[in-house]
């Protein structure tokens, strides 16, 4: 960058010749240095700057491995899909915004489950007026595989549905198990079955 | 005894020159996915969110860096052949405007960085709130004041960089933001961890250990790419500064030409680890190349 040749600014020594490399350009005006006398490696700061660098990476990706422990046994799968907890692949939805023809497949009915009471928690700290006012209006949205786009009824809620996209820097794998990469903000436990789904909540916004 | 005024010493350290084809290569590849991104977004619909324009920002000021070292390789070609005198005023101002390019570029390439930290921090910690906080327009604003920041900056760096002012609070920016950004990831992070924990010690959960990993790879590798690619040049903007006369700086400096080569490596795997991540982009890459069958 030849706002180094600001920085030393020497006409005073032609050190570059046209045989050299044209990337000489500029660059070797920084005057006669002398190299005698030189107690460590010439490289050192070069050699001694990359370890550094290399060991602060590694020093970082240690810290961020401790901070994922969950501590957690490995539990093993027994239940059949439909029941299984899709957790994991609501996580690996994050870079897919929910569209609404997407809501329609029943896979991600499930995850739309999840999404849902992710958002109802949300919600818990909004306003509560405007929950009461549109309260009677929810049994229209409960039913995920209908959710209509401009449904009105808690607009983000509608939003967080369809337009919900977390961005995917985690975990991308389609059907990857759960790890730290969950990134809800729900409280366990979740009920996955629809009719406790119902349930629940009316009880929250009534 | 060599003391001659023509250090050309075999002591010296020499110039460590990176060949010409590697770079235009590098350049071109650099600037070409970037390129791509940038049209995937502009043609697919469902990509106008605030997340993919964040995107775009990085992918727009990786571009500059590529393109500012191939106009510097091709301007050093035309003073080689003659073309273009090194004294002139024209080419001094040339020399400034891309000085000021490539500072754009850095400065780009940190703010749209952090913005899309930013992004992500808010759809986790305000997701149901997340489309009233950042809306489109509002990302074009917070876009706009970045950019215009960035290239007043960059001009005033290029133009006063004669002053020892204009470097320090140079090099204090990029640790600085790093250290942000990298809050700001573990935060999330941690966030993660603990509804990991949570969903864990529930009886229909399945845990893998081994995916614990891929999120602490996935910030690391950010991190550390971003780091690795321009802490080198950001050094020798140090060095050059403070210490020009030292041999272990002298020796430092000589890898000059490395350290560009890995600003536009940077470039390269830029788009990699944040564009090509989205199942979307990628869907709309193979449609249009499909297309163009």
């Amino acid at each position: 960058m030849s706002a180094l040749r600001l920085i030393s600014n020497r006409t005073s020594q032609q050190a570059s010749s046209n045989s050299d490399y044209t990337w000489e350009y500029e660059y070797y005006e920084y005057g006669p240095v002398s190299f005698e006398g030189l107690k460590a490696h010439k490289y050192s700061i070069v050699i001694g700057f990359w370890v550094g660098l290399a060991v602060f990476v590694i020093f970082m990706f240690f810290v961020l491995t401790l901070l994922t422990k969950t501590g957690a046994p490995h539990q093993d799968n027994a239940e059949p899909s439909e029941k299984r907890f899709r957790m994991n692949s609501f996580v690996g939805d994050f870079g897919r915004p929910l569209e609404s023809e997407r809501v329609f497949s029943r896979q991600i009915a499930e995850e739309s489950q999840s999404l849902f009471h992710f958002c109802i928690n949300e919600v818990e700290h909004l306003d509560k007026a405007k929950q009461s006012q549109k309260g009677p209006g929810l049994e229209n949205n409960v039913h995920f595989q209908e959710v209509p786009r401009s449904s009105g009824m808690f607009e983000e809620d509608v939003n967080c549905l369809t337009k919900f996209n977390i961005p995917n820097f985690v975990n991308t794998e389609q059907n990857s198990s759960l790890g730290e990469d969950d990134l809800l903000i729900s409280e366990p436990p979740i009920i996955l079955e629809s009719k406790s789904i119902m349930q629940s909540s009316h009880r929250i916004l009534d | 005894e060599n003391i001659s005024d023509f250090s050309l010493n075999i002591t010296d350290c020499t110039q460590v020159v990176v060949p010409e084809e590697v770079f235009f290569t590098v350049a071109a590849a650099g600037i070409l996915e970037n390129l791509l991104v940038l049209i995937a977004v502009v043609r697919n619909k469902n990509l106008h969110l605030p997340m993919y324009f964040f995107i775009c920002s990085l992918a727009i000021s990786d571009m500059l860096g590529s393109l500012y070292k191939t106009l510097e390789n091709i301007f050093i070609i035309l003073c080689k052949m003659g073309y273009l005198t090194r004294r002139g005023d024209f080419e001094k101002k040339l020399d400034d405007a891309m000085d000021s390019m490539f500072i754009l570029s850095l400065l780009g390439s940190i703010f749209s960085l952090l913005a899309i930290a930013a992004d992500r921090y808010i759809t986790i910690f305000y997701a149901l709130r997340y489309h009233n906080i950042m809306t489109l327009r509002r990302a074009l604003v917070i876009l706009a004041i970045i950019w215009t920041f960035c290239a007043g900056s960059s001009i005033a760096i290029a133009l006063f960089s004669y002053e020892a002012a204009t470097v320090i609070p140079f090099t204090i920016l990029f640790p600085l933001m790093m250290f942000f950004i990298l809050c700001l990831y573990v935060h999330m992070f941690l966030l993660a961890r603990s509804h990991a924990k949570k969903i864990a010690s529930l009886p229909t959960s399945t845990v893998h250990q081994r995916t614990n990993m891929k999120g602490a790879i996935t910030l690391t590798i950010f991190l550390g790419v971003f780091l690795c690619c321009w802490a080198p040049f950001v050094l020798h903007i140090l060095l050059a500064r403070f210490c020009p006369h030292n041999p272990y700086c002298a020796c430092y400096m000589s890898i000059f030409h490395v350290n560009g080569t890995l600003i536009m490596c940077n470039a390269i795997i830029n788009p990699m680890i944040f564009a090509f991540r989205s199942p979307e982009l990628r869907s709309t890459f193979k449609k249009m190349f499909c297309c163009a069958r």
